[in-house]
């Protein structure tokens, strides 16, 4: 099954193979636009998905809480999930737990998928140093693992800060030993960063005319920030840069119509087709020690 | 003035609440020149949103010279000190009355550049 997107559902969405690239987060965010549109009961069909990346998992519970706060009801239907490692994701990952289905352990490459309606710092920490980095797949300091946890909340802080999401903020994660690689995305569905930006910028009228990208690529420079409690900020997505690019991984952010790529070869913001009310941001690190030292964490 | 941090705030010193929270603990006590010392012995986990709401903003509150007489941290590890200093001089260089048309051509070069690239 493809990636097209039908305007009308007839009561079932089926959910194709969704990766954690650029196509299949376009359908996510032209999914969320269709299924907001329904006035009837939503029915979600796994008949046709062979792949689900944590980022589709993520986006997937916050669109049926989102749904939910609308009104639409939103059914998954866990006789459609056929594909066995589909239904060994969502049930090792705790999705199914959270939406009627059965729950199956817990396995120890899943980093579980969460909901946090409100920001809770000790709650999101405790989940980053022990679930995410604390694992074993990093074999690094308790200090550079701390050092870590603490980038990856301005992440989470952001969101809760700025994404004015009325559902909260939606996360899933995975280490995949194939590529050695430790995935984290996070998820809120409020305004995107785009919006935020120009709302700050609103006294001046030619704020309406800038592109996604281009707020965006401003949103990521030090300094640069859009809160107005009137203290410097914006050190978050600096920091998270900076660590990236020296762990040789990636950070992708997509917000509104604007898809921000950063890793070692630099930052690439272009305009995609699809509009996205809220802001995705996926961390992909490389698990290899030789990557990591204190010296470099700190002074990244 | 002495505080222990990690009484006070446990081992994570992250929050934006818990920086205002700090902030609010020591204005006070800044403004009337007296000193204070925050000890970090046990604090093993940082962020900015904290620092720029308790250090940051009391920058912009008090002198400099102040600010540097009066205020005194204790057992940060690296990575606290990191993202002190990082905030310190991020705050050094804010200023509160951002120039909204001034952004708005900077944004709007950026956005013509881009054009003409693609």
């Amino acid at each position: 099954m493809g990636l097209s997107m039908e305007s009308n559902l007839q009561g079932t969405l089926f959910v194709p193979a969704l990766d954690d690239g650029q196509a299949a987060y376009e359908w996510m965010f032209r999914t969320r636009e269709v299924v907001l549109q329904q006035s009837t009961p939503v029915r979600i069909s796994f008949l046709f998905c062979k792949k689900l990346s944590p980022g589709a998992v993520a986006f997937i519970g916050g669109l049926i809480r989102l749904a939910e706060s609308k009104q639409i009801s939103v059914i998954v239907e866990w006789d459609t999930v056929i594909d066995e490692t589909v239904l060994k994701f969502l049930r090792h990952n705790g999705f199914s737990e959270f939406f009627g289905g059965r729950s199956h352990g817990w396995d120890s490459h899943c980093i579980p998928y969460r909901e946090d309606r409100f920001e809770d710092c000790n709650s999101v920490m405790d989940y980053l140093t022990d679930n995410w980095i604390g694992r074993g797949w990093l074999q690094v300091s308790e200090r550079l693992k701390n050092a870590i946890a603490g980038k990856m909340w301005e992440i989470y802080t952001n969101s809760f800060e700025h994404g004015l999401s009325p559902v909260g903020v939606f996360s899933c994660g995975h280490h995949y030993s194939n590529k050695n690689e430790l995935v984290l995305t996070v998820i809120d569905f409020g305004v995107g960063i785009a919006a935020n930006v120009k709302d700050f910028l609103s006294s001046d009228p030619r704020s309406a005319r800038l592109s996604s990208s281009a707020c965006v690529e401003w949103a990521l420079q030090r300094g640069n920030t859009t809160s107005n409690l009137n203290v410097a900020r914006g050190l978050g997505l600096d920091f998270l840069r900076n660590f990236v690019v020296l762990n040789e991984g990636s950070l992708e952010i997509y917000s509104n119509t604007a898809h921000a790529l950063i890793n070692k070869d630099g930052v690439t913001v272009k305009e995609i087709e699809s509009n996205f009310s809220g802001t995705l941001v996926q961390i992909k690190l490389q698990c290899d020690e030789r990557l990591y030292s204190f010296k470099n964490e700190v002074n990244s | 003035m002495k505080i222990y941090m990690k009484d006070v705030f446990g081992i994570r010193c992250m929050a934006l609440a818990d920086g205002t929270k700090l902030h609010d603990m020591i204005i006070g006590e800044l403004k009337n020149g007296n000193p204070v010392t925050l000890d970090f012995e046990g604090v093993k986990q940082f962020a900015s949103p904290f620092f720029n709401l308790s250090i940051g903003r009391i920058m912009t509150e008090i002198s400099e010279a102040a600010f540097r007489k009066l205020l005194f941290l204790e057992n940060l590890d690296e990575t606290g000190k990191y993202v002190v200093g990082q905030v310190i001089s991020n705050a050094s260089i804010y200023h509160s009355n951002a120039d909204h048309k001034k952004i708005v051509d900077e944004i709007l070069d950026r956005q013509a550049k881009d054009e003409d690239e693609s």
